[in-house]
């Protein structure tokens, strides 16, 4: 089984984080961690979005709690640990091709253009979610919405991560601004511990060695 | 979500220790141990308490009284 791992967060210093990423990374592998996908914020800099694609060895609370999961957050500097999202695709959908189909645990934007939306929310049941993205599809493809990736979380069954991959900025906006009765999960998004919704573009997809 | 990385605990297990009265991170770190460890989760867990703090209706959005189960 393949977990994938999530956090919103500042990094004070990204650009500082980024030159220092490779001794980060280096670590990763010994966590079962295969990928890693780090977006960045369009709103704001020092904000970003990291996925971590694991293969599950042992408990999460082990995984989580190993030290190589908090040097990850103090190499880039982050003093408070942002909630973890940890959870499983099970959904994930290309609307360039109207097609529906099983995805890889983390996968990330096919185009340097292409704005994701993430957002992490309680979502009630999660069937009616699926069921009534299924019949928007035609109209979340018209508004720009080209991919949908659908994670549950591990630790409750209603809460879920959606990234949504937009082919502009200016049709990300929009679609904030303006969702599809389909996408109301986004107005749950930033209460209490969950972020607020993400907006921003892909900085880099890395592969890591399998150890 | 998981709050607390060092001792596993989720956001369910923490609104359940401030549902049940804990109005301080040292009073959610008795309930359930979030926030006991190296306390780098305390800023989320102060952020779950203000959410939940009595506020007069009409400056909270549906959405918040919804979440957290409030009328």
């Amino acid at each position: 089984m393949s977990l994938v791992l999530a956090a919103d967060y500042r990094v004070p210093d990204f650009d500082h984080w980024w030159a220092a990423i490779a001794g980060d990374l280096a670590r990763l592998p010994g966590l079962g961690a295969h990928i890693v996908v780090v977006y960045r914020s369009l709103q704001d800099a020092s904000r970003v979005f990291v996925t971590i694609g694991v293969r599950e060895r042992g408990p999460v609370d082990a995984l989580l709690r190993s030290p190589v999961m908090f040097s990850w957050f103090d190499s880039a500097g982050v003093d408070e640990i942002p909630p973890m999202f940890v959870g499983q695709v099970v959904e994930k959908l290309n609307l360039d091709t109207g097609t529906l189909e099983a995805g890889p645990a983390v996968t990330s934007t096919g185009s340097p253009a292409a704005v994701i939306v993430g957002a992490i929310a309680p979502v009630g049941q999660l069937d009616r979610l699926r069921a009534s993205i299924h019949a928007a599809v035609p109209r979340l493809a018209a508004s720009g919405v080209r991919r949908f990736w659908i994670y549950r979380a591990l630790d409750d069954q209603a809460e879920v991560m959606i990234l949504q991959e937009i082919a502009t900025e200016r049709q990300a906006e929009q679609w904030i601004h303006h969702p599809d009765a389909a996408a109301s999960f986004m107005a749950e998004a930033g209460v209490g511990a969950y972020p607020p919704l993400f907006v921003g573009r892909l900085v880099q997809t890395i592969k890591l060695p399998v150890t | 979500m998981y709050i607390c990385l060092c001792l596993g605990v989720t956001t369910t297990t923490v609104q359940q220790a401030i549902d049940a009265g804990a109005r301080s991170t040292k009073q959610v770190a008795k309930a359930c141990g979030a926030g006991s460890v190296c306390g780098r989760c305390r800023h989320t867990i102060r952020t779950m308490i203000a959410a939940a703090a009595p506020d007069p209706p009409s400056n909270k959005p549906d959405r918040l009284r919804r979440r957290w189960g409030r009328t």
